[in-house]
């Protein structure tokens, strides 16, 4: 994994009247990770990202590529790319029309790479986006994306409204086609189960703070969910789980930093899905509140 | 910079093609068919203000159009020629009135705006790209429909006036200024300085109001309405009213014609010296700063 800082933020904090979006926000993203932002609506998944585009004013430190993204935005997008479900293409417009114009106005945009993935695509480049489908909507500003050699990609929402073929066909045409190990992807949506395979980071957010950031892979480590067998469940639940819950009948126990071959012996040990992690950690951390 | 700004001037075009291409060009064929209509379909307008018909060339008129000096004479067809192409100038302002109320209010409205703003370029050059496209491009693309339409007048008038033995061709082209297309167009440069702040006022209501309409006409009725109580004047409903109309024509500009004429270049100069055009370019100096500060911190996107 490469260490080159990209994304800090120190202290970010937005408040719309006496309710923050974001409160205290600390974090460091790297080149190369792939983070996904986990929260239910109004984390403030939304609101970092549009900050880290320099579309919002924030409170506290907040540097993109060393640049501050309010003062250097425009100087800033020459290098960072982003959909999102609220930046919608002008309708109006034909595909060759906003093919010309990217073409004209940024300079990392490649036309004929572009054209050559929507040669892979249903996508006419004499249709007018008013005519195309969501799907191939978000498929005609991937393939935007795909052309220009930004740093860094910020995804929010991106697959909203889509079918899961074009929600599927998305992902990994983002991760075969274009990522790279320089790039660094930020990602936000509510379809974790479908990112959780390309994601090498996550960020868990809720009421505007970070509850958890771990890598996957110190996830999988730190984390085990074990399915006792019914003999086991006393022994299990003397162990500690950090989270317990009932799937299909059967008691299932998150736990943190244990041993994998104590829990082998009392049942199926997996680690967790990021959905059902995220439940757990949130459940805890409104439990702990509450106490 | 010239590239970007070509990109953005052309998206401008053919975002607003109805109001800066189409509705142009249909008025200009529409007032080509109705002239050559005059000349050789026998078409017969006349109201009490208004003459246009073949039937006006009676004998009297005849010898008065062949004794006439040659001055006189060009003054006329360049009065006449002027005169024709006031519908042009008049739905392209109209078009730009429009254009300048929704250009910003459209890209909050169709939610393309943060889409806009993903992208490399900052608000002041998006915000000069309109000022471009209504001072310098828009006025550059009505003078072709003002040639056509001169030329479509002048040889109707011609196979006319000759063929009824009238006057020659060399009459009436003799007294055709060709220059005149140069004095047009920077006559519109001008007017379109002089308008400036009125188009930007209308930008800047699209970007800020929820409802751009009222935006753009309330404050400027209360600033009226409270200048008239607490001071007594009515310096900005006459600011107004003033960048509305010619600039050749309004208070400030120390020439007072008579009679609509072409304007000369050394006009465009003198309304250059003026305190009134220079106070318009530094309203527009501040409208162009207060648009580049709302548009970048808008995070409210909803409008009516």
């Amino acid at each position: 994994m490469n260490t080159e800082v990209v994304i800090t933020a120190n202290n970010i904090s937005k408040r719309y009247d006496e309710s923050y979006a974001l409160e205290n926000i600390d974090i460091e993203i790297s080149k190369g990770q792939i983070m996904g932002l986990i929260g239910p609506n109004g984390a403030g998944k939304s609101t970092f990202l549009q900050s880290v585009l320099g579309l919002l004013k924030t409170e506290g430190n907040l540097e993109v590529l060393g640049l501050d993204p309010r003062k250097d935005r425009h100087k800033l997008l020459k290098e960072v790319c982003s959909i999102t479900d609220v930046a919608v293409l002008p309708k109006w417009m034909t595909v060759q029309q906003l093919l010309d114009y990217m073409d004209g106005v940024h300079p990392g945009f490649d036309l004929d790479k572009c054209k050559s993935i929507l040669s892979r695509t249903n996508i006419k480049l004499h249709s007018k986006i008013k005519v195309l489908s969501r799907g191939m909507v978000v498929q005609l500003h991937l393939s935007l994306v795909m052309a220009i050699d930004a740093k860094i990609l910020v995804l929010d929402e991106p697959t909203l409204g889509l079918d899961l073929v074009y929600r599927k066909d998305f992902y990994s045409q983002l991760i075969e086609d274009y990522y790279e190990g320089d790039k660094t992807i930020l990602i936000s949506t509510h379809q974790v189960e479908e990112i959780e395979g390309v994601l090498s980071d996550a960020v868990f957010m809720n009421q505007g703070r970070i509850v958890m950031k771990d890598s996957i892979e110190s996830i999988n480590k730190k984390y085990l969910e074990l399915r006792p067998d019914q003999n086991y469940l006393d022994a299990a639940k003397s162990l500690n789980p950090m989270h317990q819950r009932t799937e299909l009948g059967r008691e299932v126990m998150l736990f943190e930093d244990i041993d994998k071959d104590k829990l082998t012996a009392l049942g199926d040990v997996r680690p967790p899905v990021i959905a059902d992690l995220f439940m757990a950690i949130m459940e805890t951390t409104k439990k702990g509140g509450q106490q | 910079m010239i590239k970007v700004l070509k990109a953005m001037i052309v998206r401008e075009i053919q975002e607003h093609k109805v109001a800066f291409v189409y509705a142009p060009f249909f008025v200009s064929i529409i007032l080509c068919l109705v002239i050559a209509s005059v000349y050789f379909g026998g078409t017969n307008i006349q109201t009490d203000q208004f003459n246009f018909s073949t039937e006006y060339y009676d004998e009297e008129i005849r010898q008065a159009m062949q004794s006439v000096s040659s001055v006189s004479r060009i003054d006329i067809v360049r009065t006449g020629l002027l005169v024709l192409g006031f519908p042009i100038l008049l739905t392209v302002g109209f078009g730009l009135l429009a254009y300048s109320l929704s250009t910003f209010a459209d890209e909050r409205k169709d939610r393309s705006l943060i889409f806009w703003r993903s992208l490399p370029v900052s608000d002041l050059t998006t915000v000069l790209s309109k000022v471009f496209t209504v001072t310098l491009i828009v006025p550059l693309m009505v003078l072709p429909y003002i040639i056509l339409l001169q030329l479509v007048s002048m040889t109707s008038a011609s196979i006319f006036f000759a063929t009824n033995d009238i006057v020659s061709f060399g009459w009436l082209w003799g007294s055709y200024i060709f220059t005149d297309w140069f004095r047009i167009i920077f006559s519109l440069w001008a007017q379109s300085l002089w308008s400036l702040p009125l188009f930007l006022w209308l930008m800047l209501a699209g970007t800020y109001a929820a409802r751009p309409i009222a935006g753009a006409i309330v404050p400027p009725v209360i600033l009226i309405v409270l200048e008239g109580i607490i001071f007594k004047t009515n310096l900005v409903l006459e600011f107004i009213e003033n960048r509305i109309g010619f600039w050749s024509r309004a208070d400030s500009f120390p020439k007072e014609y008579q009679e609509l004429r072409v304007v000369d270049v050394s006009d465009i100069l003198l309304l250059f010296s003026t305190q009134a055009f220079w106070i318009g370019i530094l309203a527009s100096v501040i409208l162009v700063a207060g648009i580049v500060y709302v548009r970048s911190s808008n995070s409210d996107h909803a409008i009516d």
